[in-house]
């Protein structure tokens, strides 16, 4: 997800190739290709440029849509939706099955290449969380790059937030509050209560909102090739 | 003698330089930083590299043609055909037979989307108030879908 212009010209993109089965990207305008993991260019005449990742998130769509009733849907195409081509409603089981190619030590591997995690990036440094452990523990509270963080599972078990967990320079320790729907997280600092897009709907804080930050959900295997230095998440680490 | 050695050399050049790229960048396979950096050489010169090996064939063929027997047009023929195959296929890009691109991309309100399921994922863009949903199935199908929001062009891709 990659806003597309460079040097204030707008690139087009088409698939162009594989490396180590994450996707290469050509720019129509200039040949060069472009790692789709990390928007940076490896070859050609941009090489060593990075595309600005854009404002992006995965959600279910009913998260999305009671949050964005006025947004837009990408259509199927009829004609490739005929020939059958798109992804099955289970492909996600159908991914976690696939092989593997890429070079790791299976020894010292933390999750099995195929846990889908969420992956963080704070400054210089990098944390995967399982979807697993996420759903368990839900919410984490957790550290990255010095930096206090939240982590929130909505309510539909598969949407995946992160927040900077800290508010007016105090650190926040939240819990979930029971039996909330939609999902409700309370701080023991105000006994406010915050919701799933970071806002406080309730308490002292009310109508305040938790930095946003960036989650890139992955395979560990493809997070683990792009972010060599990555922390690792296990459950009950707290 | 020397012509057909010549030939020969020429439909090997013609033909590796569009088939090593699809090789080495072949899905499921581990690629290293080499390995791309020889198939983006190749796919950058090879519609090149292809067209010149096709003017000296043809010169060649040219040349042989008139003392060959019926069975040796046929192999000038096979060298000539594979030279244009290759000279073909150096202008395509076998990633859009097998991710077909959308010239035009339709969108639904929110609301009108059934196609989509509740659970269905979403890749979820916003910017400048746009807000866009691309579901994950589609977007695991086209790999990438060009788009503006909030007049920002961005290039969503999975």
């Amino acid at each position: 997800m990659w806003e597309a212009t460079v040097d204030g010209r707008t690139l087009h993109f088409h698939v162009a190739g594989i490396n180590n089965q994450n996707f290469i990207m050509r720019d129509d305008e200039t040949g060069s290709w472009w790692q789709q993991a990390t928007g940076e260019c490896i070859l050609g005449p941009l090489k060593g440029r990075r595309l600005k990742l854009s404002d992006h998130e995965e959600l279910t769509f009913a998260t999305w849509r009671r949050e964005n009733p006025q947004g837009r849907v990408m259509r199927p195409d009829p004609a490739i939706a005929a020939a059958g081509k798109y992804a099955p409603a289970n492909w996600e089981q159908r991914m976690s099955r696939m092989p593997v190619v890429t070079t790791t030590d299976g020894a010292s591997e933390v999750f099995p290449p195929r846990t889908l995690v969420a992956g963080l990036t704070v400054g210089d440094a990098s944390k995967a969380y399982p979807l697993d452990a996420l759903r368990r523990q839900n919410p984490v509270i957790d550290k990255v790059g010095g930096v206090n963080v939240l982590l929130l599972v909505g309510e539909d078990g598969r949407s995946v937030r992160a927040f900077e967990s800290s508010m007016d320079g105090r650190k926040l320790e939240f819990f979930l509050k029971p039996n909330a729907l939609p999902l409700r997280v309370v701080d023991a600092e105000t006994g406010s209560e915050w919701d799933f897009t970071g806002t406080a709907t309730s308490g002292a804080f009310i109508g305040r909102q938790l930095r946003r930050l960036q989650v890139l959900e992955d395979y560990w295997f493809d997070w683990k090739t792009h972010h060599p230095d990555t922390g690792a998440y296990l459950l009950g680490e707290r | 003698m020397k012509r057909s050695l010549a030939l020969f050399f020429v439909v090997f050049i013609a033909v590796a330089c569009v088939a090593v790229p699809v090789w080495l960048i072949q899905p499921f396979s581990s690629q290293t930083a080499r390995a791309l950096e020889v198939a983006y050489t190749l796919r950058r010169w090879s519609p090149l590299v292809t067209v010149a090996a096709l003017l000296v064939s043809l010169f060649l063929i040219a040349r042989m043609w008139r003392g060959a027997r019926w069975w040796g047009k046929g192999l000038l023929t096979t060298a000539l055909v594979f030279v244009c195959a290759s000279a073909w296929f150096a202008r395509q890009n076998q990633y859009d037979w097998m991710f077909k691109p959308l010239a035009h991309v339709a969108y639904a309100r929110a609301d009108d989307a059934s196609f989509v399921a509740d659970d269905d994922m979403v890749l979820a863009v916003r910017n400048n108030g746009g807000a866009v949903a691309y579901p994950v199935r589609l977007l695991a199908y086209h790999h990438l879908v060009e788009d503006t929001v909030g007049e920002t062009p961005v290039v969503s891709t999975y």
